[in-house]
């Protein structure tokens, strides 16, 4: 039986993460399905599900040969990397040094782009959109992919941290028939924010436990480092902002 | 084909070392971090709190670094 402290922050970052990635991937399956139609939409976003599924299925077995620790520590560091990436960049954008991400503008690039190729070419145009829907589905999807193998590998909650990931589909997909349009809405700097946290945190616990740390507190050591880098973000956001000023 | 594959890993790539000196020194933390747990005889949890404070540090300077870059 897994406990509720252990498996709600894998699932919540699961989730949460999945849900930036997903948005992503639907305003450009959208873009393609409204210049092209569903059709080449549909066929790329089910071949990049495809690819993903093939990677999964081949890479899966393969953890479970790695030692735990080996294991902790890659995926710690791995974490760290990609969770204080996105934790900076957030914290830019909430200083305002950086523009937020804009689902309606990157719907209009991504429309513009298909309407070009259009002009210049007739012929496999089909082919072109089912591609571009194919590489956003595989591109956002394999970043969700490593989250959920990133938070849930290390305890053996690579399942609930699916479902979460599969939730967040679930959710985006269901909210872009309702409006069927970009979901501009989300607020995703903040998401980002939040999910940047959350991956930093497990970082630092995995990298941590890899190296051989016995963090006090067991599990509950996340929600102290939790806590510590959404302190550090919203600093670092302040600072940001002060800094951009003084130097205008 | 291979066009999209380089396009795939570039995008891998990207996601863990998009800002390169902020990856290189989150790597060196972990190295220091390693190094204090391992080879230096110290309690863990000091190897665990250069981690845990070095990262804050290094975030909280990236942001502010770019911050100055982007301003002027």
């Amino acid at each position: 039986m897994i406990a509720w402290s252990t498996a709600a922050p894998a699932i919540s970052a699961a989730f949460l993460a999945s849900l930036v990635e997903v948005v992503e991937a639907f305003t450009i399956v959208l873009a393609v399905a409204t210049l092209r139609g569903w059709r080449p939409a549909a066929l790329g976003t089910a071949a990049g599900l495809t690819v993903l599924a093939g990677i999964v299925l081949l890479l899966g077995p393969l953890l479970g040969r790695v030692p735990i620790s080996s294991l902790q520590l890659a995926i710690g560091i791995l974490l760290l990397l990609f969770g204080m990436g996105w934790l900076r960049k957030a914290s830019l954008r909430a200083a305002g040094v950086i523009p937020l991400h804009d689902e309606e503008a990157i719907f209009a690039a991504e429309a513009a782009e298909l309407s070009e190729r259009a002009h210049r070419r007739q012929r496999n145009l089909g082919w072109a959109a089912g591609i571009t829907a194919l590489k956003a589905v595989l591109l956002e999807g394999l970043e969700v992919v490593f989250i959920v193998i990133a938070v849930g590998a290390g305890r053996g909650l690579l399942v609930p941290a699916g479902l979460g990931a599969l939730a967040a589909c679930a959710v985006v997909l269901v909210a872009g028939a309702i409006v069927h349009r970009p979901l501009s809405r989300v607020p995703e700097n903040t998401l980002k924010f939040g999910v940047g946290v959350m991956l930093s945190a497990f970082g630092v616990f995995w990298t941590g436990e890899g190296l051989g740390i016995p963090w006090p507190g067991e599990d509950l050591a996340l929600l102290l480092f939790a806590a510590l880098f959404l302190g550090g973000g919203l600093l670092a956001a302040a600072l940001a902002r002060k800094l951009a000023v003084v130097f205008a | 084909m291979m066009t999209m594959v380089k396009e795939l890993a570039t995008e891998l790539i990207g996601m863990f070392f998009a800002e390169k000196r902020l990856a290189i020194a989150v790597l060196a933390i972990v190295a220091v971090a390693g190094s204090l747990v391992d080879f230096a005889g110290l309690n863990p949890l000091v190897g665990g709190a250069v981690l845990l404070f070095g990262c804050l540090i290094l975030l909280i300077e990236s942001v502010c670094r770019a911050a100055r870059v982007g301003a002027s």
